[in-house]
């Protein structure tokens, strides 16, 4: 049983890693930041509360042609979040939660420097256990291969500052403005030190009226961001420390994130579909129990043509601390 | 903490943000709440003489608001920082607007540059170097402030000077719309 345990909570921490590295905030002065993440709550455990820090490093972007392009000469972006996060368990198959980040923008360009705040895009989300892996010793014939499967749902909320609001610089977005609602899915699978997962989401925003533009009041119209999806597939390897039981877990992840075209007042708006692919790694130092665990994370998206399109090339670092209750 | 605690505490937080701008994304509104501004006054308002202005082209020439104007029936003002929506914008700007356009100057304003020479620098990076765009080097952003202007404003004045479009670039249509009205 305690094997059991310690396999779901490894599950749970990898299946968390690759919640969070693909979901990475868009740019922060020009495209809305903020994030939506998800979290998992191991099996048998009741609830999980997650802090994280974020430093995000705009180093060009892809153009519309895919062509990787220099950011101005003299330029050095960043976004900072502190990212809360908290799950509960709800019966023996449900669990539900919220995420709220605080967003920090900073950007010094050659003959300008920027210094602002404030809350990002929360979310709320819902999990349901589909499918559950047996242990391998209790597990028969194709048994083995079962994997646990989650699905979900989750809801962007516009808390944070968007072009449409009453701020009159794009340098103070944190958000996107929009009310969004995904459908996701977790595939997840150990094998004895080795765990792998599988992540997909797909949303859609929903259309809103914009009646100002960076505290300008324009004439209103209707807009709504393209649909969303995201995939990303994460392998894990778990090694114990010492004699007492902690472990770490390194796991290496591919992200594919994109957009579709935007609507404005019905017509497509064909400057606003983006995509992006980018790399991670994550270390987690889990405690002997696994109700401590801290990790650090590195995603990177290449500098290179074909990597992404119209949309923001960037490194993101990532500090968390994760307490799980029993 | 009980999960009774957390969500109130969640609720507090989007509640105390509720109270500021943020309201407006929360429950958006679709009032038409533009300002009337007075004819024959100056300022960046869509109605309102342009504010004049004296600003150097990456090619060191000293452009104002009566030489911008010159020959042409408008001049249009994008705001660019040289960001991925700044180069969809102006990418759209070249492939569909300027063509049917020929009589309208139009100008990138790079409002975040701190020389001429760098100003330069970053339109070539981007690819926009003799392109159909020239290159306003608004160094003191003095341009951004007296118009108004953030990434991604697009602005028109017509041959008299009076500002006829003050807003997102968004796709393109409305500027388009308001090229064609231009007498």
């Amino acid at each position: 049983m305690r094997n059991f345990l310690t396999m779901t909570v490894f599950a749970a921490l990898l299946a968390g890693a690759a919640l969070f590295f693909p979901t990475s905030s868009l740019a922060a002065s020009c495209c809305g930041g903020g994030s939506a993440t998800g979290l998992v709550v191991p099996k048998f455990a009741k609830a999980v509360l997650d802090i994280s820090t974020d430093l995000e490093i705009y180093d060009g972007y892809w153009n519309q042609k895919q062509e990787y392009t220099s950011d101005p000469p003299g330029s050095d972006l960043r976004q900072y979040r502190l990212n809360l996060g908290y799950g509960r368990r709800f019966g023996q198959r449900w669990q539900a939660g919220a995420t709220l980040p605080y967003v920090w923008n900073e950007n010094k360009y050659s003959g300008l420097e920027t210094s602002s705040q404030g809350l990002g895009d929360a979310s709320l989300f819902l999990w349901y256990d589909l499918l559950e892996e047996r242990p391998l010793w209790l597990a028969k014939g194709a048994e083995v291969l079962i994997p646990t499967i989650t699905i979900g749902t989750s809801l962007l909320l516009p808390t944070g500052i968007s072009p449409y609001d009453s701020e009159e610089s794009s340098f103070d977005v944190t958000g996107r403005g929009f009310y969004r609602l995904d459908g996701n899915l977790l595939i997840d699978k150990t094998m004895k030190a080795w765990n792998t997962s599988l992540v997909l989401g797909y949303g859609t925003y929903f259309e809103r009226p914009i009646n100002q533009e960076y505290g300008k009041a324009v004439a209103p119209y209707d807009k709504k961001p393209g649909n969303r999806l995201s995939a990303s597939a994460a392998l894990g390897y778990r090694y114990f420390v010492g004699t007492g039981g902690d472990t770490v877990t390194g796991t290496v992840g591919y992200a594919y994130l994109t957009e579709a075209e935007a609507e404005i007042d019905g017509a497509s708006d064909r400057n606003s579909a983006f995509s992006k692919q980018s790399l991670s790694g994550t270390v987690t130092y889990s405690s002997t129990d696994s109700d401590w665990s801290i990790r650090g994370a590195w995603s990177h998206a290449l500098k290179k043509d074909g990597w992404g399109e119209n949309f923001p090339v960037t490194d993101i670092y990532t500090l968390g601390v994760r307490y799980v209750f029993r | 903490m009980s999960s009774v605690k957390v969500a109130c505490l969640i609720l507090l937080c989007l509640m105390l943000s509720a109270c500021g701008e943020i309201a407006d994304d929360l429950t958006p509104s679709s009032n038409d709440e533009r300002p009337t501004f007075a004819a024959g006054t100056t300022g960046w308002g869509v109605g309102q003489n342009a504010p004049p202005f004296s600003i150097m082209d990456t090619n060191n020439t000293m452009i104002e608001l009566p030489t911008a104007l010159e020959g042409k029936k408008g001049i249009v003002f994008y705001f660019t920082m040289w960001c991925p929506i700044c180069d969809s914008h102006m990418s759209h700007a070249l492939s569909y607007v300027m063509p049917g356009f020929p009589d309208v100057r139009f100008y990138a304003v790079d409002y975040l540059a701190g020389s001429v020479a760098l100003a330069k620098e970053a339109a070539t990076n981007a690819g926009y170097a003799n392109s159909g765009f020239i290159v306003l080097a608004d160094v003191n952003r003095q341009l951004a402030h007296d118009y108004a202007a953030t990434m991604g404003t697009t602005i028109v004045i017509d041959s008299s000077g009076i500002i006829r479009m003050n807003e997102d670039y968004r796709n393109g249509s409305t500027l388009q719309t308001v090229l064609t009205a231009l007498p």
